[in-house]
């Protein structure tokens, strides 16, 4: 157990030095820089901008810079923004969290009640009108969504604030928006792994030993069909921890997400960096999680 | 049913949740302010220095204040940090009398001194100042900011001394002062002055690696650049000094401190619009003793800011909203009716309107293009909306390198067969002037030049100018457009651009019968692809700087940074060069109306709209008036929720 551990720590410096190293010489190859604008700068006044942001530098050398100061988990200030990036993790990342896991309570609890149900009446009028939601949960981008979602609630029926961020209300358009197509994936993905657990031999024993049919789908059959929900669950988690640009932008949500595309599009390396970097942290530890939770929900898998 | 470690993760996972609810939650709301807006995506900064936008220049309006204030409507400079001011004949020198009750927000006076402060960061090539140039209308204020690549041997110069590595970041080092004698280039050997001039001319000098001999006090030193971590590790060479940069001697800069409340400024040239720039924010001064005690940006940040501005700020949530709230120290707060100000970040023009709609925001810059015809077409008229003409061009340029575009008569076959009615009336959804010309209608005194006879212009010509641009096509080869290349409009991805280059492409294959592709190219490769010509047709915006036509004009001198056109007349470049010394207005804009001309009559580009603002604004909000600048300083606006309507910025409309 600690041994595997031990590894995984391993590895996942190994991984972050590689993303580090693609996504460095990756940012530095697209056209465009920093500091670009629809005003052309004068030479002198783009030349001194350079060399405050040590872009003039040889890239070895930048890349070492860099590095060393990652190591030491330092990220440095964006490029475009004032601020150091520290701190706009900081204020960003709790929102997006919090978001986040609202949302993802929202699609759990719905997934997994509309799954088993589905799995449970498997070829009614219901199971056929709960895939049918799915389908559609998943197909709509979540700016549809949350397109139809604003005009029914703040504006038909004004029920809820179009936007911003403090409020309970604030917290609900944007949680239901972020969560439905996670809601619609978990439904599906716990429909037919409960109708393959179903069908196994255990629940036929079960079902012989004389085990009420409640029983033997929540603790013996839903305890099986969890690993598959668990494997999504943990790359989505880490994706939807870090929030959304659509959702975000759509509901003047402070959070974290816009930065993973706007940093890109303004060549902000430094902010670009973090986040990646950010990202892979996280997307590494919630596998790692769930590897982990495999050995707690399913007797046979031993971690080694 | 569970066993006791499955009931623990739920447990745990419950209180992660409430935790994280609790959080989300805890922050509050707050009591609504006195007027909140929506000013676009988050600020970039708040050093005045350092910003170049629309939303940055909000904040900075509200929080500092220049030697001049704009009048909200007319635009016309106004006295604000300095009480009067006296202009000497040969329109070069303005001494500034400054107002001694004005205050930081900490009580101390702003002096001369603060103001000197602001002018030598923001020239210092060092503060990496991107609106600096603005600046260079100070004598020698260009060749201050050239740094060492703009210093000649006998002139007098400064040299800015290493400080430690852990130094505040904003402090200068020691200066020594003395006249340069030498500049050696890597290999030491002297370089001469015509070298000098042809580096510069090449934009190819780099002080870092030149020795630079300067006499202080009958010693001769040498000195050589060094980052002050070089500096602090690696020893010099054999009689070398380390210095962090050699400069033009500041004394030398027209900046003079006459005494605490008088500042004195020496202009380069007789720059009419001098005045109008000290209102324009990036000239705005800040705190030396703030800016050094906490370093930049850190200088800036709520807990630590000096202004001497109308407004404080209270709180700022990174992408969220900032609290600004009356400054208890600002002269005039007497006049500053509004005391809470929430100002918010928001990035989608779409949400800024659903917030507009639901009340929860009193002003909006610009709502979507869709939203706009909507509204303005409602019956009977809204009363929170009114276009308004603006300081801004939206044109095209020409590669006049690339034939056929190196014909003018191609180019003004194009200029001519755009249908700019067609493009205003049914696709730009809020009044979009056409363009005929470069600078657009409405500055003082000056009737800018159209490319085609003014009695042209109108919707009922387009036969006529389709019918000329036909035969100038005809004339240069093209006749029905045979054999003409398939030239390209290159435009950065934007749903609006998209739709206007398809509809000139649209236009020009039907009424010249040639055949035009669009490419979209992401904006920072859009940009690289501009800035080196790579392109055939380009699309452009400028918004002008100050009202002036020269803020237009100046950018198609030969080798402009905005001319990425190939094109260069001298003639043109000596207009603007005279225009710049010009002391008599009349005679100033009669010369850049020659050189509009000039240009009107070579249309290395095609001007093709001018902009209007689209703001959206509660009719209870007063004391906001549209402007060609679309200038809305919050120290005039007030509330009057009982008064009559319409508002001040109804005013005008059709």
């Amino acid at each position: 157990m600690i041994a595997f551990c031990v590894r995984r720590l391993l590895w996942m410096i190994g991984t972050l030095w590689v993303v580090f190293t693609v996504s460095f010489f990756l940012i530095r190859s697209v056209p465009g820089g920093p500091f670009d604008g629809e005003r052309e700068l004068p030479k002198e006044v783009e030349r001194a901008i350079r060399a405050k942001y040590h872009l003039d530098d040889p890239l070895p050398v930048q890349y070492w810079d860099q590095l060393t100061s990652m190591a030491t988990g330092d990220l440095g200030y964006s490029l475009k923004k004032d601020i150091a990036i520290s701190k706009i993790v900081a204020e960003g990342f709790p929102v997006s969290a919090a978001l986040g896991l609202l949302a993802l309570t929202f699609a759990m609890v719905l997934g997994l009640t509309t799954g088993v149900i589905s799995a449970l009446f498997r070829g009614t009028a219901g199971d056929v009108a709960l895939r049918l939601a799915a389908t559609i949960g998943i197909a709509l981008p979540n700016f549809v969504i949350a397109g139809v979602a604003i005009i029914l609630f703040v504006f038909w029926l004004p029920l809820l604030p179009a936007a911003g961020w403090g409020s309970p209300r604030q917290i609900i358009l944007p949680a239901f928006c972020l969560g439905a197509p996670y809601a619609a994936y978990v439904a599906r993905i716990s429909r037919t792994s409960m109708l393959d657990v179903l069908s196994q031999d255990h629940i036929r024993t079960a079902k012989a030993k004389g085990v009420g049919p409640m029983r033997v789908a929540l603790v013996h059959a839903l305890r099986g069909a969890m690993l598959p929900v668990v494997s999504f669950l943990g790359p989505a988690v880490a994706g939807i921890l870090t929030g959304s640009l659509v959702v975000e932008q759509l509901f003047a949500v402070p959070g974290m997400g816009a930065h993973f595309v706007n940093a890109a599009l303004e060549r902000d390396h430094t902010l670009s960096m973090g986040v990646v970097m950010l990202y892979t942290t996280l997307l590494y530890t919630m596998n790692f999680l769930v590897d982990m939770s495999y050995a707690v929900l399913d007797p046979r898998v031993k971690l080694e | 049913m569970f066993s006791r470690r499955e009931l623990l993760l739920a447990v745990f996972a419950l209180a992660g949740l409430a935790a994280a609810l609790a959080w989300a939650l805890g922050r509050g709301t707050l009591p609504p302010a006195d007027f909140t807006f929506a000013n676009g995506t988050e600020v970039k900064s708040l050093d005045p220095a350092l910003v170049t936008g629309q939303p940055e220049g909000q904040f900075i309006y509200a929080m500092f204040e220049g030697l001049v204030r704009w009048h909200p409507e007319t635009l016309e400079p106004l006295p604000s940090g300095a009480e009067r001011w006296e202009i000497s004949d040969d329109a070069v020198t303005y001494t500034f009398f400054l107002r001694p009750e004005a205050r930081w927000s900490d009580g101390t006076p702003v002096t001369a001194a603060d103001y000197a402060y602001s002018l030598r960061r923001f020239l210092d090539p060092r503060t990496a100042a991107e609106y600096g140039f603005l600046a260079w209308t100070l004598k020698n204020g260009r060749r201050y900011s050239g740094g060492g690549s703009a210093v000649r041997p006998g002139d007098t110069v400064e040299v800015e001394l290493n400080l430690p590595t852990d130094a505040i970041n904003t402090l200068r080092g020691e200066i020594e002062r003395g006249t340069l004698v030498a500049l050696l280039d890597n290999d030491g050997k002297e370089l001469s002055a015509e070298q000098l001039e042809e580096l510069a001319a090449a934009e190819d000098a780099d002080p870092t690696a030149w020795t630079f001999v300067v006499e202080i006090d009958g010693q001769r030193q040498s000195y050589r650049y060094a980052d002050d971590d070089a500096a602090a590790t690696d020893a010099p060479p054999e009689g070398v000094a380390w210095c962090r940069q050699v400069l033009l001697d500041f004394r030398e800069v027209g900046v003079k401190v006459v005494d605490q409340h008088t500042l004195q400024l020496t202009l380069e040239n007789p720059t009419s619009y001098m005045l109008t720039l000290l209102g324009f924010y990036p000239l705005f001064p800040m705190q030396q003793a703030c800016v050094e005690k906490y370093g930049s940006p850190q200088w800036t940040y709520v807990e630590n800011v000096v202004c001497n501005g109308p407004f404080v700020p209270q709180f700022r949530r990174f992408r969220d909203r900032t609290r600004l709230v009356r400054s208890d120290t600002y002269w005039d707060r007497e006049n500053v009716a509004l005391e809470t100000v929430d100002v918010l970040a928001i990035e989608k023009v779409n949400t800024g309107l659903n917030l507009f709609l639901t009340g929860d925001v009193d002003w909006i810059r610009e709502a979507p293009a869709q939203a706009m015809r909507v509204m303005l077409n409602e019956d009977p008229p809204r009363d929170d909306i009114n276009p308004a003409p603006m300081l801004n061009t939206y044109y095209y340029l020409l590669n006049v390198e690339r034939p056929p575009l190196d014909d003018v008569r191609v180019r003004r076959a194009l200029a001519l067969a755009l249908d700019r009615d067609e493009l205003c009336g049914r696709i730009l959804p809020s009044g979009e002037q056409p363009a005929y010309s470069l600078v657009p209608p409405g500055l003082q005194g000056y009737d800018p030049p159209t490319f085609v006879p003014a009695d042209m212009t109108g919707a009922d010509q387009l036969d006529a100018r389709l019918q000329e641009a036909r035969r100038l096509l005809a004339e240069a080869g093209y006749p029905e457009g045979r054999g003409f290349p398939r030239l390209e409009i290159m435009y950065n991805t934007h749903e609006g651009h998209q739709l206007i280059a398809e509809v000139i492409r649209k236009q020009w294959e039907r009424n010249l019968g040639i055949v035009i592709k669009t490419r979209n190219e992401e904006w920072g490769s859009y940009l690289t692809s501009q800035r080196q010509s790579r392109f055939d047709i380009c699309r452009k915006g400028w918004i002008g700087d100050y009202a002036d036509p020269n803020t237009f004009l100046d950018m198609f001198v030969t080798g402009g940074e905005q001319n990425n056109t190939n094109w260069g007349r001298s003639r043109y470049d000596q207009l603007i060069r005279d225009a710049a010394a010009e002391t008599d207005p009349t005679a100033r804009l009669a010369m850049f109306h020659e050189a509009e001309e000039q240009l009107m009559e070579e249309l290395p580009i095609i001007p093709i709209y001018f902009y209007v603002s689209k703001n959206l604004l509660k009719p209870h909000v007063r004391g906001f008036y549209n402007n060609i600048q679309d200038y809305h300083p919050l120290w005039s606006i007030s509330i009057d929720r009982e008064g009559a309507t319409p508002n001040d910025f109804l005013k005008g409309r059709p």
